[in-house]
């Protein structure tokens, strides 16, 4: 599928981490009176970094070189320790690196220049967009760690500083909940790595080498409590990092909170895109490393995931806060990926990989709606608001088209991903796949209820609510293409990632 | 080997470093009678003189491994380690001490007589190869730092801080000459070559030798306190509060390097062949430290006191190093004793720096909306706070990752598991005061109250070095890994 080759010479993967850092820098060095310009310089950066991705996911060849992994680097970091910075793309992570890019060039659109603080805000956007990216990235276990902790201090200050009501108690909450996992999958990082090399003799890091060398054996557990497979305890190690950050019931407490408190800028990347990490996570680590382990505990987490799915979907049909109601049909949907991962087979893993893109895309959709509501209304709640559509009927329509694909009109991108999970955990867990059908229905109820209650009905008078601005509609449309692109067009993605996916150790047992 | 045909092995080149900083010291002593007080900071600019001095003595011993004065002392890679990092945190000190000792109305020329009276102990202790060598240096840093304790003669904290120091510290003194008698009884040598000799000799069952072990047990005692490693840590806080500031900068990070380099080369290089029989001891005074410290530090609300907790907390992740006996895990141990030193500086000397600017008390609560009223401070004492929590990527990160390395590959698992836990809990503390500092403030005034360049240089390059060591360790992990691999 690759319309053309990138010179190899050039390292594409770091220059795509860089850009976004020096943009970074650029803002710094910017006083932050001229508040244009520092806008400016984001979104520069940010559109230059899309480019550039857009570039790479052109120039990604199907099914080519080792590993499938493509646009590789690697160079010695410490050598001693076996670590090393090794970059590679391949198809779980081609097309999120394009949405990362894609939602960060959003985000840093819609801040208002006048916030306070607004350098400091660019600036961390731009660092957590480097972060993001790197995880993406990472083949060498550290450096993905080392990403994925570095992503923390920009949220962390993103949300404790710019955010609303408790938004210190939301941040810290959400600190807390993310380190415990980080932990664990550090040790368990340390532990995979220890093992390969009293297996093989070879101190690495590497993912590349890891994959090639699964850890067997058992684990006694001390004063006779019996036995632990080696590799179930250290797919729990990674798979408590994933399932906190994506994240699975009941791990999931901080994430109202979290969402709620975060400035729509923030929301959007950390729902669109930082949640998918957690379940990127768990396909390059948990399912390529840990095969074994992901069948044996796939059936619980399938369990836990399809809890989520209508856990979250209840949550979302009692809520009046906009904001609250968008974030826990963003859990509900993210259950739906997590159900397809665990189902372990080649169509749950692939719809959960187009599911991760078109929730993305749908959940950053639904937040900025929720932001543009809340800036012409003053309020986000459900009850005071009504007739929306009557002074700004293309804001309704747009806002119709991004409902249905939330809820999975066929047609749209929302109904390709779960028809596939649901193909998928049919084959393996038939009443998980009855329960994932119940949350399609729900998902039905509280997004109509959502666009109904708010678009119809008599408006109050005066009618004030504004129309959208060619502005807000620029920053829609790409998102409402790419939802009208994958619907029409559902055989697209697969077959860009199916030689990844059918190579995942996961499969081959 | 090394002994000499005059028989004891006189060898002043090998102890250059050391007799420069104390020749430093005798020689600002005499200046100090000339200069006029208000001319004071010459004194400093000699000090630094002489330490940069030192500094090239060091590196004038390069790669040698030369053992002197009858196996009493040695200047090898390990010494080199622990005086370049000595001398780089006095010089730190000395550079930013005369604006504070200035706003305090401290500014006496003894008080760098004594730094560098201490500085040479410390790096005395980190060349020691004997028993009496050990105690030499161990007196002459802690009998500088009774009186540096005590300096802000006026202050009742001041003085009671150096009071408790001074009991405590005699006490501890005890334990180790007592330490050390048992084992001159029990192995018939005071040097450590002499006594690794005895140990490792299949005939002399050192295992089983009671009074061997217990020599071990109260020598511990006395280096544990140093550390100030838990349950010998009760001195530390009091101490560190009432100290003036720009002192308790110097010795919560040299003293604490200097006595792992002495527990280096006694538990390591001398115990190896019982390493059985002292590691539950020792993994149980890291357990509790990191207990203790972390746990402590969250009810802390004055920021000197939080980070002696702190402190003690860190010497158990310095001390799970040493836990495996291996090269890997004292190479570990090494670049954290480096890492710990950087920001445990930075986090001080920005508590100085403020003092200096008029605050004189290190309450959290004032510390609210600093990043405000200025900014530059709060944020270096951010990224060293980030570092001490060990937040990617910064030089902290890497020291518990490999100290965790070093323990997973040894398989010491109770230890790291706490460890991790408790390195879970630091977070809380660390990152409160980050958020105290962001809190909105009464009145938003950005003060232009001036560092000054020797202070903002200092804390600018410490900053920056956390944040570049944290992107590339490699550089001070194969150095501290050359350090390590004489002893083995």
């Amino acid at each position: 599928m690759s319309w053309y080759t990138l010179p190899g010479s050039v390292p594409w993967l770091t220059l795509s981490l860089v850009i976004p850092l020096a943009g970074a820098l650029l803002v710094a060095l910017t006083p932050g009176e001229v508040r244009r310009v520092v806008k400016q310089l984001g979104v520069l950066s940010a559109v230059i970094t899309l480019v550039l991705v857009l570039a790479i996911i052109g120039g990604f060849q199907h099914g080519v070189g080792n590993l499938h992994l493509q646009f590789e680097e690697t160079l010695r970091w410490i050598p001693s320790a076996g670590i090393s910075y090794h970059l590679g793309v391949d198809g779980l992570s081609l097309f999120l690196l394009g949405l990362n890019a894609l939602l960060f060039l959003i985000a840093i659109v819609i801040v208002d220049p006048l916030i306070p603080r607004l350098k400091q805000f660019i600036l961390l956007l731009l660092i957590l967009e480097a972060a993001t990216a790197g995880i993406l990235l990472s083949l060498d276990l550290v450096l993905f760690y080392v990403f994925w902790e570095a992503m923390l201090v920009p949220l962390y200050f993103l949300i404790g500083v710019w955010g609303e009501g408790q938004r210190v108690y939301a941040a810290f909450k959400f600190l807390i909940y993310t380190v415990i996992g980080s932990f664990a999958m550090l040790v368990a990082i340390l532990a995979v790595t220890a093992i390969n090399f009293s297996q093989t003799g070879q101190l690495s890091f590497d993912w590349t080498v890891l994959v090639q060398h699964p850890a067997a054996g058992i684990w006694h557990l001390p004063a006779g409590l019996g036995t632990i497979g080696i590799q179930q305890l250290l797919f729990i190690g990674f798979g408590l990092a994933f399932a906190i950050k994506m994240p699975i019931f009941p791990l999931h407490t901080w994430l109202p909170p979290a969402y709620t408190s975060s400035p729509i800028p923030v929301v959007i990347v950390f729902a669109g895109l930082v949640s998918k990490l957690g379940a990127y996570g768990f396909l390059r680590f948990n399912l390529a490393l840990f095969p074994d382990a992901a069948h044996s505990l796939g059936g619980l987490l399938a369990v836990l995931a399809t809890i989520g799915i209508l856990y979250g979907a209840f949550m979302a049909l009692v809520q009046t806060d906009l904001k609250r109601l968008v974030a826990y049909a963003s859990m509900s949907h993210l259950g739906f990926i997590g159900l397809g991962i665990f189902a372990g087979n080649l169509l749950g893993i692939e719809g959960a990989l187009i599911q991760m893109i078109n929730h993305g895309v749908i959940i950053a959709a639904l937040f900025l709606i929720v932001g543009m509501i809340e800036r012409r209304a003053g309020t986000r709640d459900r009850g005071e608001l009504r007739g929306l559509a009557a002074t700004a009927p293309l804001f309704a329509a747009l806002f119709l088209v991004v409902s249905l694909a939330a809820l999975g009109l066929p047609g749209l991108n929302g109904f390709v991903g779960e028809f596939l999970i649901m193909l998928g955990a049919w084959a393996s867990f038939i009443p998980m796949a009855v329960g994932a059908g119940i949350g399609v229905i729900l998902a039905a109820w509280y997004v109509l209820r959502f666009y109904q209650g708010t678009t119809q009905e008599v408006p109050p008078q005066p009618a004030t609510f504004g129309e959208l601005r060619t502005a807000d509609v620029g920053v829609l449309a790409p998102l409402l293409a790419l939802m009208v692109l994958i619907g029409v067009t559902p055989a697209f993605f697969p077959a860009a990632v199916d030689a990844t996916v059918k190579a995942l150790p996961v499969l081959l047992r | 080997m090394t002994i000499n045909l005059s028989g004891i092995g006189i060898d002043y080149g090998a102890i250059l470093p050391e007799l420069v900083v104390a020749g430093t010291a005798i020689v600002v002593l005499f200046l100090e009678l000339f200069v006029p007080p208000d001319r004071r900071r010459w004194l400093a600019a000699v000090t630094v003189v002489g330490l940069l001095g030192a500094l090239v003595a060091t590196i004038s011993l390069w790669g040698q491994n030369r053992s002197a004065f009858g196996d009493t002392v040695i200047a090898d890679s390990l010494a080199a380690f622990f005086n370049v990092l000595l001398i780089l945190i006095t010089i730190a000190t000395v550079a930013i001490s005369p604006r504070y000792l200035e706003a305090l109305d401290l500014d006496y020329g003894e008080y760098y007589i004594l730094i560098l009276g201490a500085t040479a102990g410390m790096m005395l202790l980190a060349a020691a190869t004997s028993l009496m060598t050990i105690f030499l240096g161990i007196e002459l840093l802690s009998i500088s730092l009774y009186v540096l304790s005590g300096f802000a003669r006026t202050a009742l904290r001041s003085q009671e801080s150096a009071l408790k120091y001074l009991l405590l510290g005699g006490f501890a003194t005890g334990f180790l000459l007592y330490g050390m008698a048992l084992i001159y009884g029990a192995t018939g040598s005071t040097t450590l070559r002499g006594i690794a000799a005895f140990t490792t000799a299949a005939s002399s069952n050192a295992g089983g030798n009671v009074l061997l072990l217990l020599g071990i047990g109260f020598l511990s005692v006395g280096l544990a306190f140093k550390a100030s490693a838990a349950p010998f840590h009760m001195w530390t806080p009091d101490v560190y509060e009432g100290a003036p500031s720009i002192v308790t900068t110097f010795m919560s990070v040299a003293t604490k390097s200097a006595a792992f380099a002495a527990i280096g080369r006694v538990f390591i290089a001398t115990f190896p062949s019982i390493s059985s029989r002292w590691y539950f001891p020792l993994a149980l005074i890291a357990i509790f430290s990191l207990f203790i410290g972390n746990l402590v530090a969250i009810t802390q609300d004055n920021l000197k006191r939080m980070l002696a907790y702190s402190g003690i907390a860190q010497a158990g992740y310095i001390l799970l190093g040493v836990l495996p006996g291996t090269a890997q895990g004292f190479s570990a141990t090494l670049f954290y004793v480096a890492a710990y030193s950087l920001m445990n500086f930075g986090a001080f000397a920005v508590v100085t720096a403020v003092a200096a600017g008029g605050e004189q008390t290190a309450e959290l609560s004032h510390w609210r909306g600093l990043f405000y009223r200025r900014p530059f401070l709060a944020t270096v004492m951010t990224i060293f706070m980030l570092s001490l929590a060990g937040i990617p990527p910064t030089v902290g990160f890497f020291a518990k990752l490999f100290v965790f390395q070093a323990l997973v590959s040894a398989q010491i698992w109770a230890p790291l598991i706490v460890a991790v836990i408790m390195t879970i809990v630091s977070f809380y503390y660390y990152l409160r005061v980050v958020v105290i500092m962001l809190a909105a403030p009464d009145e938003a005034v950005v003060e232009k109250r001036r560092l000054g360049i020797p202070t903002s240089t200092v804390l600018g390059a410490a900053a920056l070095a956390t944040l570049v060591l944290g992107i590339f360790p490699a550089v001070v992990l194969d150095w501290a890994t050359r350090a390590a691999s004489l002893h083995f």
